[in-house]
């Protein structure tokens, strides 16, 4: 993978940048003093309409039930949506940890070395081309039900984004920088540690709020097909059953924990770089 | 003996099959504690020349001497100011001059005295703790320039390090350069593309070719020193300053 390549990887991921949907975000939350009137309002008049139209149309609650039906099996069933969200957690933690030492290992290892990086990049490509879903089932075959299956799915799910922004994050050190440390002396592994890294951090931290999101979808996806356990097998045994009051309930935790894990990202790079251009005079942050 | 002697250096770059002849060949000398500076159009191989004088680039062909040894892979004791400050936004101010002495593994506690001390002498004591961002461009370089001198080097490397600045603070910058070389006597090479600060700044001015750059004129600037903005009125100062403006057009750089 060249440098430009590798840039390029950045930029294309950079895309869906979380920061810039933050800063949209945060604008429309800011918007000082009566902000949240509207989007409070909205959010209501939608469960509202929802409601309305359930009971008007007398639809049938395996088709779509309403908010309250929902609301109440949520109240019934709450330690077992408890006990899955757990599970589910559990393993989008875990994995997504595995994921963050491989790349950072691996990313550094690519960064520093050419050779490490014509070796693994054919690799890589290939590996990024596959549809990851499509592995979820052979992991069923090769390791069976359970939360082992779940862990390495999200390993495999949510290591990319944080691989290729390592590589790119300890590759973008300014080269004046870089000429600078050298003038004052700086061994390798001072000018690694006090200008390399830190140089990196916005870059890696681009990469962890990426797959820190897609860590529990990953999790989700994989007990879909390969485990009794979590969210994502309450998920589909309760369609299958056509439960769907009990899916909706899944769905509705599912979706608080990736709301969840995105404030965690949020605050992550709030204390980890707070020096950063889009950190700047942030509540919360030092300076 | 001059204590930086440089003997018929070139360098070309290669890259991508292709080749540039950036610079020389040079010779030249330069004298201990004495300002010299290098004016020369863009490209020219003044930053190249310069790189090569600290140790961090090697020549293709020649030597650089200094005190009579050859300029090996790493050089200590110098101080390099660049035109972008290269503040790191991770540190604050103090910090970012601490950075010198870090990257040597020297404790930071033996310097920060004299950190703190360069920062009160170059006008920025004040904000020692705030961040980089909080500074203007002139402040900034003013951090840089205290970051360049922290260790005490014996020779410092100027990159155009006003360049960037407007021309009131490009002025006061070079004012207080001048004090701080008036007490700390490093042997100093400067490169600028303003005539008039060239002439201000220094004891000698090297004037430079078109690429592969190569040396036009070596003029000695005696002017008494301290010297005051308003030395730039005088006709000694002015005819200095014709003399370089003539080397130019000569060699086709100014039309
Ligand atoms: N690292 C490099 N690789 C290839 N060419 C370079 C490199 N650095 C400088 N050059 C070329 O060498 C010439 C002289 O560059 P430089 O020393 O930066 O000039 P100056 O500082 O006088 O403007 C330029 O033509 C530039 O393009
Ligand atoms: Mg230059």
């Amino acid at each position: 993978m060249s440098a430009s390549d590798q840039a390029q990887q950045g930029r294309r991921l950079d895309r869906v940048r979380p920061r810039e949907q933050a800063a949209i975000g945060r604008q429309a939350a800011t918007g000082r003093g009566w902000g949240w009137v509207l989007p409070t309002l909205s959010g209501i008049g939608g469960l509202l309409l929802w409601e309305l139209a359930v009971h008007g149309l007398e639809l049938p609650s395996y088709l779509l039930p309403a908010p309250s039906e929902v609301a109440l099996v949520m109240v019934e069933k709450w330690r077992l949506l408890l006990d899955q969200l757990v599970y589910t957690a559990f393993a989008a933690a875990v994995g997504f940890v595995i994921a963050l030492a491989i790349s950072l290992g691996l990313g550094a290892m690519i960064a520093a070395s050419p050779a490490v990086e014509r070796v693994l990049y054919v690799w890589l490509v290939v590996f990024h081309a596959i549809p990851k879903v499509v592995v979820a089932p052979l992991l069923l075959v090769w390791i069976g039900f359970g939360l082992k299956s779940s862990i390495i799915f999200v390993v495999v799910f949510t290591f990319f984004p944080m691989l290729v922004n390592t590589v790119a994050g300890l590759r973008s050190a300014d080269p004046d920088l870089l000429l600078l440390a050298r003038s004052m002396g700086g061994s390798s592994w001072h000018i690694l540690r006090k200008i390399r890294i830190p140089s990196a951090m916005p870059s890696i931290i681009s990469g962890i709020k990426i797959s820190i999101t897609l860590a529990p979808l990953g999790a989700v996806i994989g007990e879909f097909v390969a485990s009794n356990k979590g969210l994502g097998h309450m998920l589909i045994q309760s369609v299958g059953s056509l439960e769907v009051p009990v899916a909706f309930a899944a769905v509705t935790v599912v979706s608080v924990l990736g709301i969840l894990v995105w404030y965690l990202a949020e605050f992550v790079e709030r204390i980890t770089i707070p020096w950063h251009a889009s950190q700047r005079g942030r509540s919360g942050s030092e300076s | 003996m001059s204590e930086i002697v440089v003997q018929s250096v070139e360098r070309t770059y290669r890259s991508g099959g292709r080749a540039v002849h950036a610079l020389g060949p040079v010779s030249m000398e330069f004298e201990a504690g004495r300002t010299t500076t290098i004016v020369g159009p863009s490209g020219c191989g003044k930053s190249t020349l310069l790189r090569i004088l600290g140790g961090l680039d090697r020549p293709s062909a020649g030597q650089v001497l200094v005190r009579g040894q050859p300029v090996g892979e790493r050089m200590d004791g110098i101080g390099v100011v660049f035109q972008r400050d290269l503040l790191l936004d991770w540190r604050n101010i103090l910090d970012n001059v601490l950075l010198a002495a870090e990257m040597k593994g020297l404790p930071r506690r033996a310097v920060e005295p004299r950190a703190r001390a360069l920062l009160d002498e170059l006008g920025v004591g004040d904000f020692a703790d705030r961040s980089p961002w909080e500074l203007s461009g002139g402040m900034r370089q003013r951090v840089a320039i205290a970051r360049a001198l922290l260790c005490e080097p014996w020779l410092l490397l100027l990159d155009e390090p006003f360049s960037a600045l407007d021309a009131m603070t490009r002025d006061q910058m070079g004012v207080l350069l001048q004090q701080v070389q008036q007490t700390a006597k490093t042997t100093a090479v400067l490169i600028t593309h303003s005539i008039p600060e060239a002439v201000f700044l220094s004891d000698r001015v090297l004037v430079m070719s078109g690429r592969p750059g190569v040396i036009l004129d070596d003029i000695a600037v005696d002017l008494p020193r301290p010297r005051t903005l308003a030395l730039r009125e005088e006709p000694e100062f002015a005819a200095i300053v014709r003399r370089i403006r003539v080397q130019f057009e000569r060699s086709g750089v100014l039309a």
